[in-house]
This record gives structure tokens, sequence and C-alpha cells, in this order.
């Protein structure tokens, strides 16, 4: 039998790929930068709870209503985000970031500073679910997520991303509408991080708005950069890693926040393309 | 019959006009040269005509619609194909996917049918029989910023073609090529026009412009100072003056 | 009552105008969002504490800490930034985050985790007309501030190498071919805005007589509230902003007592202006 504890790492990484993935979305395919994914996995997070305690939804529906949540307030903020030049883009989903918080934090109605408890785990089969079976049931979304992601890198809009992510301009004069595919992205993005928020509110069975601040999508944006950004297995790759990495020793533990920031700084400066990056160390040596 | 109208366009910059009521209209099947000195809105005549900019004042219709007000996409699909001055390719792509990219203005329009499969046999031929047509097929699956300026050039045609354009606005297209190099662009572009696809070409260098265009228009200062024949260009004295004014 | 906030607010805003310069500065001449820029300011605030620490003298530590930040930005600029450049945007911006929670962290694990206070005091007293009073490091903060601003001023206008700074954020390119010399121009652009930023560390360090670690998390993020709320790159437009914000801040939460965070506010300020003018308030496009 699986150990409580390593099972609740399991859970946490698969997570944690899921919001890697997720960005990499955003960030890697179409080339947008978003400081401030963590405010859609919050908003995931807290209608999942909300439709759960409040609403007395079901598991089975609070989730992917959170994921349908998440993804129509990413097109509200997407549409007049995507309009302004790049730079502004990443300050202003950083601020989104802070300003979602701070609702959460400082509006009675989402619990404040302590947050909402009383989310259970699933039934089903008339009993509550285990985590083991929890982790599958993720692990199989996930893996249904991974098919979409691969049909999107071969179709048209995974074309469309790649000519943004080149060239705007250019992009704009070869027929591809630069507005609605960055907005898809940032729906589709924002909704599968909201999908994580249910997964993650659900698990850890209470919630607060610190989960979802600015310091979690930092966590969230070294994982795709660590692994490669724009690759398909560099983010889970990348979540997987340095979700492990605290947990083998305690003064890695200690000094985590130090090890991210060293790494991000290091990888960039010296393998920007991450570990899986077309032209990082390890695929070079896997071509050979 | 006129494919492209252009009257009294204007585009002010923070007060610096570059471009002041600039008319002409271009047909299908010809070569229009625009030249002037540097610095004469040549780009900025094109960056307007595709949506990039919008004007400060005056109309664009092209086959009978005005297209003044319409995004760089909508632009493009509805004909108008470019190329830029300073080469732009989608750098980390190769030849094959920078030109299917621009195949896709069939199927953009619908998110559905977006979500399909770009590797289809017929899409896949097309793609094949246009980047032949530029000598590209030796280079199907380089990365474009691995390619030669000269072959950057063509991958740009290729990709301007893609779009079944029936105006084609090429920007400097014999800029920094051999001559050789150059030469055999200008054959492309010729059997381009044959087709029956108006072109815009501004150039630099004055033996292409008198040798491919029977119409020139002249830009000095954001202004249309001369139109005509190469031999009426040549021969125009504010032309002359344009010219050699720059270089004194 | 409104005199005080007026004063409050321009105080504070002040100091955000000296963290804000040096970050609209450096994207100005690279284009780079440099977060880090408020580890810089940090920095100068411990520094500055420490040398105060040994010497026990205001004006000295305020310039200690002014020239601790400066070498640091120097060093920042020279084997992170600059080697970078080549890269797509989001290379430098992810190594400045980078940089910023690893300068955080080392704060800590240094200086340790607890804050500490900068008890400065230079004898000024303070300055009491009626019920409207400035305390002396309002004054202080009010006064230093002009004085920088002064400095910047004459600096951008008045010298060669303030108009070749100026240049070269319009085009580097051009400007190096008048035989300029960009790469000194950026460390001199660097080493500036540093400086400015380690006074700002210090004069909120003497101002809330305190110094922790993470004093820089909420400037990081504010200072580029503001500089984009003033148009990326653009000087008088961050000192606007800066001031704005620190009006806006006092305004709303000290006078009408609405129940937000104070540190959102400038980001409410920089969305809603945005939406109307995608450019900042005095930015063009
Ligand atoms: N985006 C822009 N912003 C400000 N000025 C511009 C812009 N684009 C072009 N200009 C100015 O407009 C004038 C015409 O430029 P351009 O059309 O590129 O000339 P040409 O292509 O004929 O050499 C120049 O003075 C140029 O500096
Ligand atoms: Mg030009």
């Amino acid at each position: 039998m699986i150990s409580g504890y390593l099972i609740t790492i399991l859970i946490t990484i698969l997570i944690y790929a899921m919001l890697a993935h997720s960005l990499n979305l955003i960030t890697g395919h179409a080339g947008q930068i978003s400081l401030g994914h963590a405010a859609f996995f919050g908003i995931g997070a807290y209608s999942s709870a909300m439709l759960y305690t409040e609403a007395g939804f079901p598991f089975w529906i609070s989730v992917p209503l959170a994921a349908v949540v998440a993804g129509i307030i990413g097109a509200l903020l997407g549409i007049p985000c995507l309009r302004v030049r790049d730079d502004f883009l990443a300050i202003t989903t950083m601020g989104i970031n802070f300003v979602v918080e701070a609702i959460f934090l400082y509006i009675p109605f989402f619990g404040g500073a302590m947050g909402i408890g009383g989310i259970n785990l699933p039934k089903w089969f008339g009993r509550d679910m285990t985590k083991p079976e929890y982790f599958f049931i993720i692990l199989i979304t996930f893996g249904l997520l991974l098919l979409v992601d691969r049909q999107l890198g071969r179709s048209w809009i995974g074309l469309a991303w790649a000519s943004i992510r080149e060239d705007e301009q250019a992009a704009g004069a070869m027929g591809v509408d630069v507005v609605r595919f960055k907005v898809l992205a940032f729906i589709l993005g924002s909704a599968i991080a909201g999908l994580a928020g249910g997964f993650y509110a659900h698990f850890l069975t209470f919630i607060m708005p610190q989960n979802f601040g600015f310091g979690q999508s930092i966590v969230i944006l070294c994982m795709v950069v660590f692994g490669g950004i724009g690759t398909r297995w560099g983010p889970i790759i990348g979540a997987v890693i340095l979700g492990i990495l605290p947990e083998i020793s305690r003064p890695i533990m200690e000094y985590r926040i130090l090890i991210y920031g060293v790494l991000l700084l290091a990888m960039m400066r010296f393998q920007p393309g991450g570990l899986l990056g077309a032209e990082s160390i390890l695929s070079r040596t896997f071509r050979r | 019959m006129t494919l492209l109208e252009v009257k009294a366009l204007s585009k002010e910059f923070d007060g610096l006009r570059a471009l002041d009521g600039v008319s002409f209209a271009a047909r299908g099947g010809e070569i229009l040269g625009i030249i002037g000195p540097n610095g004469a809105g040549k780009t900025t005549l094109f960056n307007i005509i595709s949506g990039i900019y919008p004007p400060s004042g005056g109309e664009i219709n092209f086959e009978g619609k005005s297209i003044l007000r319409l995004k760089p996409h909508q632009v493009s699909r509805l004909g108008i194909g470019r190329t830029f001055q300073i080469v732009r390719p989608f750098q980390n792509l190769d030849v094959e996917a920078n030109v299917m990219v621009a195949f896709g203005h069939r199927v953009y329009p619908s998110l559905w049918k977006s979500a399909g499969s770009v590797w289809q046999p017929e899409i896949q031929k097309e793609v094949q029989d246009l980047i032949d047509r530029v000598g590209l097929r030796p280079h199907l699956k380089q990365i474009a910023k691995t390619l030669p300026l000269g072959f950057k050039k063509r991958l740009e045609i290729a990709r301007a073609l893609a779009l079944q354009p029936r105006l084609l606005l090429l920007d400097e297209p014999s800029a920094g090529l051999r001559f050789e190099e150059s030469l055999q662009l200008m054959g492309l572009i010729r059997q381009v026009c044959d087709q029956g696809i108006g072109i815009l070409l501004i150039e630099h260098n004055m033996h292409v412009v008198m040798d491919l265009c029977k119409r020139i228009v002249v830009l000095d200062h954001g202004s249309k100072i001369a139109e005509g024949s190469p031999e009426e260009i040549r021969s125009n004295p504010l032309v002359i003056q344009a010219y050699l004014g720059k270089e004194a | 009552m409104l005199w005080q906030q007026l004063a409050n607010g321009i105080a504070i805003g002040s100091v955000y105008a000296l963290i804000s310069l040096g970050l609209t500065m450096v994207y100005g001449i690279l284009r780079i969002l440099h977060v880090a820029h408020a580890g810089i300011y940090a920095l100068g605030a411990y520094v500055g504490l420490f040398s105060f620490k040994l010497v026990g003298n205001f004006w000295i530590s305020l310039m200690v800490g002014m020239a601790g930040a400066a070498i640091a930005g120097y060093l920042v600029e020279r084997f992170l930034y600059t080697p970078l450049l080549h890269l797509p945007r989001i290379a430098p911006l992810i190594v400045s985050i980078g940089l910023f929670t690893a300068l955080e962290e080392a704060f800590r694990i240094v200086a340790g985790p607890h804050t500490l206070t900068y008890n400065a005091r230079i004898g000024l007293g303070d300055l009491s007309i009626g019920s409207f009073r400035l305390t002396e490091t309002q004054i202080l903060i009010l006064f230093i501030t002009i004085i920088i601003l002064i400095f910047l001023w004459a600096f951008l206008t008045k010298t060669r190498t303030g108009l070749a700074m100026r240049a070269c954020a319009q085009d580097p390119e051009t400007t190096s071919s008048f035989g300029v010399n960009v790469s000194a121009i950026i460390a001199i652009n660097f080493i500036i805005g540093s400086a400015m930023a380690g006074a700002a560390g210090v004069l909120i360090g003497v101002y809330d007589n305190q110094v922790w670690p993470t004093m820089g998390s909420i400037p990081a993020y504010k200072a580029l509230a503001i500089v984009v709320l003033g148009g990326l790159g653009n000087i008088p437009g961050t000192v606007l902003a800066s001031i704005v914000v620190g009006l806006a801040e006092t305004f709303f939460i000290g006078v009408l007592a609405i129940p937000f965070p104070r540190d959102a506010v400038a980001f409410v300020a920089m969305i809603l202006v945005l939406m109307f003018k995608p450019y900042g308030l005095l930015g063009k496009a």
C-alpha cells in the first residue's frame, strides 16, 4: 500500500504538472508572457470550493464548472490585456494576480484570511474516494489533456500560435487573427489552471488566499522554464524535478526558494531553452 | 481593371508627415514601381495598405471595396500579400511550416476547422508545389533562420503567394542580394505578374525598376512627385532633383 | 487633515519615484523589466543600515547605501543582462525574477529573518503648524528626493553623457554610429538608477525604522505598476505616476477607509488606466 505521505506528494506534483502544462500553452506555445497564472489556479479553486460548500454541487460538477469559470474570467481579462504591448502584458498579469489575491483576502464572501474549509474528496460507489483513486482520476484527466495538446500541436491553431510567437506582425500579414488566437490560448490555459485549482481544493479540503499568490505563479513559471519552455514534456519534467527536490532533503527544503531563484537565473543564463529545449545539453546528447 | 485605388492618403507620426495626400491606382497583371529616396514614405504606404497602421486621412479601395478599417489579417485574407523590407520569416519554423501558416487563411475564420490537422496530403502537396516554384524544394525542412538572405526573401514571397493574393506588395526584394540572385528573383516576380496578379514593387535598383515596370510612382517627403513610364520618370526634373537633393 | 494627507501622500510618492525612476531608465535603454531592481533597493537599505551601525552617521550611511546599490546594479547589468540581450525578451525577465527571489533569500540567510531597526536621527526635529505635522524623516525624504531629481534632470539635459543616454534610449544603433560608447552609457544608466534605488531603500528604512529581507517585495511590483502607469521608459511620466499612486493610497485607504489592501491600489490604477490609455498616462504609441 502506498503511504499517505507519498500519495500526497504524488498528487501535489501532478497538480503542478497540470499547472505548468497550462502555463506552457500561453507562454510556451503562443509566446505570451504571463506572470499571474496562480490567479486562475485560485479562481478555479475558489469557484469549485464555493460551488461545493455553498451551492451544494457535487465534486463531479463543481470541478468542471471551476474550469469554465476560470476560462471565462481568463477571456474577460485576456481581451483587454492582450491588446497592450508585450511588456505591459507581463506586468498586467502580475497585477491581476495581486488583485485576485486581494479580493479573496478582503472580501468576506470568499472567507477572507481564514479561507474556505469543508471541501471534501469526492464520493463514488457510495463511499469516499481514496487518495490513490483520486490520484488516478487526476492522472486520467491530465492524460486526456495531453492528447488534446498533441492534437493542438498538429493543428492550424498550433501553427498559428507558433507564428504569433515568432513574429506577431508577420503572422497578421499571413492571415492569422492575432488577438483571437492569443485570447484562445489565454482561455485554454486559464481553464486548465482552473481545473487544477478544483482538484487542488478538493484534495487540500481547505484553501486560503496565500495558496494563490504571486510566489505561486513564479513557482509554476520556474517549472516551465526549467523543463523547457514550449516543449511538450519539459514543463511536466520541470514540475516533477522541482516538486521532488525539496522532499528528498531537509536543507533543500530550507533553502527551497533560494534554490528556485538561483536555478531560474542559472538556467536562463546558461541554458535558456531549459532541460528539453532545442539547444540544451540533454537534447543535443540524445540526438547524437 | 483597377485592383487597388489609393486616394489622398496621409499619415502623420508625432507631427511628422510620412505620407501627404498620395493617390494612385494599380491594376491586375501589372508591376507598378514605387520609388523615392530613403524616408520618402514607401514602407509606410505598404504598412497602411496592409492594415498595420491606420491612416490619418484618405481612402484605400481594393476591388471596389474600402479596406481602410481592416486589420492586417483581414486585409491579407481579402487577397493582399506582402513581404517586408527587413525580412521577417518565422525564424524558428522550417520552410514548409512558414508557407503553411499562410495557407491557413482558408481555415482560420472557423475555430472548429482550425482545430483540424495541418498535415493533410492535399495541403502538403500545394505547399510543396509553391516551394518548388520559388526554388526552395531542397530546403523544405530547413529552419528559416539558417537560410541565406536570398532564400529568406524567396520564402517570404512563397508565403505571400500562399495567400492566393490578387495583389502583392514587395518591399525592396532585391536589396542586399548579389546580382545573379536578384536577376532570378526578378524572373520570379515577372512570372507571378504574368498570372494576372498585380504587384506594387518598392525598389532602389533603377535598372531593375526600369526593366520590370511599365509605370512608376515617385514619392518624396511623403508626397507623390511624379507618375509615368520609365522614360518619363527618367527625364523628369523633379525626380532628378529629389534624388540629387538627397545626396548633396 | 486634507493637507496632512497630501503631505503624507507626496512623501510616500517621492520614495516611489526614487525606486521607479531607475526601473524606467533601465527599461528605456535596454527594454528589460528589471524586477530585481527592488532587490537592489533592499540591498541599499541593508548596506546603509550596517554602515550606520558602524559609524552612526545618517549621511554617511546614505552615501554608502547608494554606493553599495550602485555597484550591485553595475554587476547585474554586466554579468546577467548584457549577455542575454540577444535572447527573447522573456529571458532577462526570468533571470531578473530569479535574481530577485535569490537576493531576498540571501538577505534572510545573511542578516536573519527578523526585522532590524534603522534608528537614524539627524536632530532636525519635526515641523508642526497647528494640527499639520511633518516628521523629520518626511522632511528628509522630500529634501533628498528633490535634490536627487534636480541632479537627474541636470544630468539628463545639461551634460553630454546625459544627452547621449537619452539618445541611446531613442535609438541605440544611430547613437553608437556617432561614436558614443553605448556600453558605457548602459553601465552609467544602471549605476545611477541603482544608486537612486539604494537611496530609497535607506530612506524607507529610516522612515519606517525597519529593514527586513522581503522589504523589496511590494515595491518590486508596485514600482512596475507605476512605471507602466507613467508609460514605460518615460521619466516625467514616472514621477507623475509615483505621486499619483502615493496620493491615491493615502486618500483611498487613509481618508475614505475603504477596506482594500493599500498595495493593490497601484495595480487597480494601472489596469484602469491601461483600459483607456494603452500606453500609460504620458506614454505614446
Ligand atoms: N512607426 C513609426 N513611428 C514614427 N515614425 C515613423 C514610423 N515609421 C516610419 N516613420 C517615419 O516615416 C518616414 C517614412 O519612413 P518609411 O516609410 O520607412 O520610408 P521609406 O520606406 O520610403 O524609406 C521616416 O521619416 C520614418 O522615420
Ligand atoms: Mg522602406
